[in-house]
């Protein structure tokens, strides 16, 4: 009894906290979901696309019995064996994206809090009503005010605390288990990222209901020099904006350059469209070492831990500006401004400052005094050359490139005076400086290489933040009809096999009618590219979210308005209610919105637990050929697995014999075939002939594109009947099923998991 | 002996079980051959990597041929190898042939049941690493052997890290040759 007590009790306690007396939808099956809650969601999923593990250390040393050799069918001192090693180490590496984004979030919200109140309105314009969808689908709260979002954070901050709990010695000893924990984690990250963004948008006045936002001057050589120039490193805008409002109430805003690397860049451009977006993460440290940056400006995550080193060795002055990354530093938030300043410039001492009024102040008045007095001359052509004659060619530097190619070659045709290999290799570098680490010459790699590098400058559309419902409206029946063949989310971080990857698939498939989506570190080098006409895919493709859009939601916390617009989707677009509704929302982008993202590059532990919140979502991702390294992927076996769902309608289980999506986490080696992967995993049970037609097409002609011709060899899987064979390779593909003996089968009218495995939600539930 | 550290140092090893390094060509045409149902996984690399001006998608189907051992074309493989009018037995791309490979109860590409020995060759090394690494912990039925010029730990059988291009090339031909002559 006393059990049966404490449930209700704390269904109530989440009622109370979710506000459901509020009755602007009724509370669904799983509002606030702990770690059983969706569990056997996450089981059904795995049942179809099993945990791949490619072990990525044989051993564990995460407790003192270690360390324990797991290699094959070995276990750990504690029981443990190597898969569920993996995956307890793939849960841990979204805990730890999950927390850097919610941690974030509490942290950009305590500031706006601070800077507006609790009760400071949400509202995202006019084109905007559902502002929320991942907080009001898993947490089942609609966020009126900043206040509001404190709740939704405090669950994520809660569950983040059981599951860490879980990767203990001793604890959880099943893998399909801890997968269920880490697709748990990279749900909670969702709703994350959508708080930090609703806090940012609605706090700072970002720009919001326009998909016209402007386009941002973006590249180094886009930087101006001459002026004294403060760089922001990071992801946190807090310290940026009001180093912005320090300027400009000052009027100094004219007199000094501000830009950023990595996510800051796309926030603060989001808050002023004066600021520079140096480039992805992979030019960090390229941008540091050029010395360009007067003072560096670091918050949090995908900072260059040995900054300090480098700001020192660039001559720069740094401060740090957020708890999280403190650098050893003192911390002068109490001290006196002008004793700061004087002992930056003076003794060129680097500070951690915590207070973003006073670090702003220090920056603008330590740069204006510095600047005049440094040097930030690139090197010449022939110096290049006369330093790369000290090259003797040993491959040091290839053995340690985690890019895997050989920079000394191209070191070597420089000192013959040739740039052309070096200037390929640029595009490959993801800049991290382990080769001239590793050089025993000494040669400055870093230094020659940007001689090489492109001194041109390109576009890049500022973050907008949520897709508007009124878009959604219109692209709603097309989308799961199919006849928009695909949202394709190109997004995340530059470990990238070749950087020049990004704009050939954004062009590709806008080109295609897609709607494409980018974030990110990819939003930045989408742009880093022009067509014969000088234009970038910004310029060169409308900004809505329609077939033929490019669109950038914004930085990394953006992203959780792509996976927030499937959701609405299946709210707005197919009424299905969304309130502590999760398996229903997920169960609809699975079956029936063909969208697909494609992390290109991810390097970091916030991709992998972004990539799982989109699988737990139902959506597929494609990662590059590095995301082996993150030891797990979802892979469906397409001709043994288990490809049957309900048809809701007719209440029946149909086995459709077809895998769509194929995979939920999938590497590929070459962007050649990402492109034909793309458009695979945008195919949906719930296609009509029209849109199913539609998708094959474009999955036959990029195949041939890419795979030297002929048909793709499991094309057959994916007709149904023979109106879903595209009108211009129907004579073709009609001549190989018959030679294959393929028989048609009936399309499911409404493809649903729902009704397939043990589920509190009835079938009905997903009929609209 | 020392453990042989991979050319490339994100693939070291952090383990105790890592690949017998091979020199021997003999040797490895002998492994080849003993292999009742081998298959030769092809890689991207052999359409960009050539020595003396031979591409080595060209090696490698000459040991395909001389060993009659089938193939299976991975990512863009496939493209260059209908211009060479050589028809692939499968195409999967890498991480779906070691997902089936995986599956003792699979029939492998010939539909013969699975395969007992699966070469790699032409894979970025980090990629092939990590899929070896997969049929090593998840495997126990079939051996893997690597023919990229490196050395890979989580293999069973691995060529050591050339030094240079020729005594690699000098290898692969002294393995086509023992493979014709064992044929
Ligand atoms: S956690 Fe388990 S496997 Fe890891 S070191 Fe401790 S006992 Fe060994
Ligand atoms: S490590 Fe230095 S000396 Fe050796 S090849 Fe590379 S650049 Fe040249
Ligand atoms: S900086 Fe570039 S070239 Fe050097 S090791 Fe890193 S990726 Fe390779």
């Amino acid at each position: 009894m006393a059990e049966v007590k404490g449930i209700t009790r704390k269904l109530k306690e989440i009622h109370e906290k979710i506000k459901a007396e509020i009755p602007w939808e009724p509370v669904g099956p799983t509002p606030m979901p702990e770690i059983p809650d969706l569990r056997n969601w996450d089981m059904r999923l795995l049942k179809t696309y099993a945990p791949f593990y490619a072990p990525f250390c044989d051993l564990c040393c995460f407790c003192t019995y270690g360390k324990c050799d797991l290699t094959e069918t070995r276990r750990g001192a504690c029981g443990i064996d190597i898969g569920t090693q993996q995956a307890r180490w793939v849960l841990l590496a979204c805990l730890m994206g999950c927390s850097a984004h919610s941690a974030h979030a509490g942290h950009i919200l305590e500031f706006l809090i601070e800077r507006h109140g609790p009760d400071k309105k949400i509202d995202l314009g006019g084109s905007i009503n559902i502002e929320a969808p991942h907080i009001r689908t898993v947490v089942g709260l609609k966020p009126e005010t900043l206040g509001d979002l404190v709740i939704a954070i405090e669950y994520v901050y809660k569950e983040i605390t059981h599951l860490l709990d879980s990767t203990n010695m001793g604890q959880e000893g099943s893998c399909l288990d801890y997968e269920s924990k880490a697709l748990h984690a990279g749900m909670l990250d969702h709703v994350g990222m959508e708080v930090a963004d609703i806090a940012q948008i609605v706090g700072f006045n970002y720009p919001t209901s326009v998909a016209d936002t402007p386009l941002i001057d973006l590249g180094w050589a886009a930087v101006d020099k001459s002026k004294p120039v403060i760089l922001f490193v990071g992801h946190n805008p807090a310290t940026s904006t009001v180093v912005i409002d320090y300027l400009r109430e000052n009027n100094l805003y004219d007199q000094v350059e501000v830009c950023g690397v990595c996510c800051t860049a796309l926030e603060t451009s989001r808050y002023s469209d004066r600021a520079k977006v140096v480039g992805p993460f992979s030019r960090q440290l390229f941008f540091i070492r050029s010395g360009i940056a007067d003072v560096i400006m670091t918050d949090e995550q995908c900072i260059r831990t040995d900054m300090p080193i480098e700001a020192s060795k660039a001559g720069s002055a740094l401060i740090a500006t957020l708890d999280k990354v403190m650098y050893g530093l003192e911390d002068a938030s109490e001290m006196d401004t002008e004793g700061i300043v004087k002992q930056m410039v003076e003794d060129k001492k680097h500070f951690a400052i915590l207070d973003p009024r006073k670090a702003a102040e220090v920056a603008a008045k330590v740069a204006m005094e510095i600047a005049p007095q440094r040097r930030k001359e690139w090197l010449t052509e022939e110096e290049a050359k006369e330093l790369a004659k000290n090259c003797n060619v040993c491959g040091m530097c290839e053995q340690v490139c985690p890019n895997l190619f050989n920079i000394g070659a191209g070191i070597a045709e420089v000192a013959k005076g040739n740039f052309d290999l070096i200037r390929e290799q640029f595009n490959l570098c993801v800049g991290c400086g382990k080769c001239e680490a590793e050089c025993p010459r000494k040669i400055p790699i870093f230094k020659i290489m940007q001689v090489a590098a492109s001194m041109e400058s390109w576009k890049v559309r500022a973050g907008r933040g949520p897709i508007m419902d009124t878009e959604i409206r219109t692209v709603g029946a097309p989308i799961t009809l199919g006849t928009i063949p695909g949202v394709v989310a190109i997004v995340g971080c530059s470990n990238f096999p070749d950087i020049r990857d990004i704009a050939e698939m954004v062009d590709e498939f806008a080109k295609r009618k897609y709607i494409v989506v980018v974030s990110g570190c990819s939003s930045m080098v989408a742009g880093m590219w022009k067509d014969a006409d000088g234009k970038t895919v910004y310029e060169k493709y409308p900004p809505d979210f329609e077939g033929g859009g490019v669109v950038n939601v914004g930085s990394c916390v953006a992203n959780s308005h792509i996976t927030g617009a499937a959701i609405k989707i299946a709210n707005i677009f197919a009424a299905l209610p969304l309130r502590g509704n999760y398996e229903v929302m997920a169960d609809y982008v699975l079956n029936r919105v063909g969208a697909v993202g494609v992390a290109w590059g991810a390097y970091s532990q916030k991709a992998a637990s972004i990539a799982t919140g989109c699988n737990r979502l139902g959506i597929p991702v494609i990662l590059g050929p590095h995301s082996s390294k993150y030891r797990r992927l979802y892979l469906s076996r397409k001709e043994e697995d288990d490809w049957r769902v309900m048809d809701a309608r007719k209440k029946e289980i149909v086995d459709t014999g077809e895998p769509s999506p194929e995979h939920l986490a999938y590497v590929c080696e070459t962007k050649e075939k990402a492109m034909v992967m793309i458009p695979k995993l945008c195919i949906r049970k719930n296609d009509t002939p029209q849109g199913r037609a539609i998708k094959l097409n474009h999955y036959i002609s990029l195949h041939k594109k890419y795979m030297g011709g002929g048909l793709p060899e499991d094309i057959q899987l994916f007709v149904r009947r023979d109106p879903d064979i595209p009108l211009v390779y129907k004579k073709e593909v009609r001549a190989y099923l018959q030679e294959i003996g393929w028989q048609p089968k009936e399309p499911v009218g409404l493809p649903t998991f729902i009704g397939t495995y043990p589920s509190k939600v009835p079938v009905d539930a997903v009929i609209h | 002996m020392s453990a042989v550290i991979p050319y490339h140092r994100v693939n070291v090893l952090t383990g105790l079980k890592s690949a017998r390094l091979i020199e021997d060509a003999q040797e490895y045409a002998d492994l080849i051959q003993k292999a009742r149902r081998p298959l030769l996984i092809l890689g991207p690399l052999l359409l960009k990597w050539s020595l003396d001006g031979k591409l080595l998608i060209e090696y490698a189907l000459e040991i395909a041929k001389a060993a009659n051992i089938p193939t299976c074309a991975t990512a863009q493989v496939r493209a260059k190898m209908a211009e060479l009018g050589v028809k692939p037995d499968s195409f999967y791309d890498v991480v779906e042939i070691i997902n089936a490979l995986k599956d003792p109860n699979w029939r492998g590409v010939k539909k013969e049941g699975n395969h007992d020995l699966v070469l790699f060759f032409g894979i970025r090394s980090d990629l092939g690493e990590q899929g070896l690494s997969v049929l090593k912990h998840f495997a126990p039925h079939l051996k893997t052997m690597t023919l990229c010029k490196y050395y890979f730990p989580h293999a069973n059988y691995s060529l050591p890290n050339f030094r240079k291009d020729e005594q690699w090339k000098a290898f692969l031909e002294s393995l086509i040759d023992n493979l014709k002559k064992g044929a």
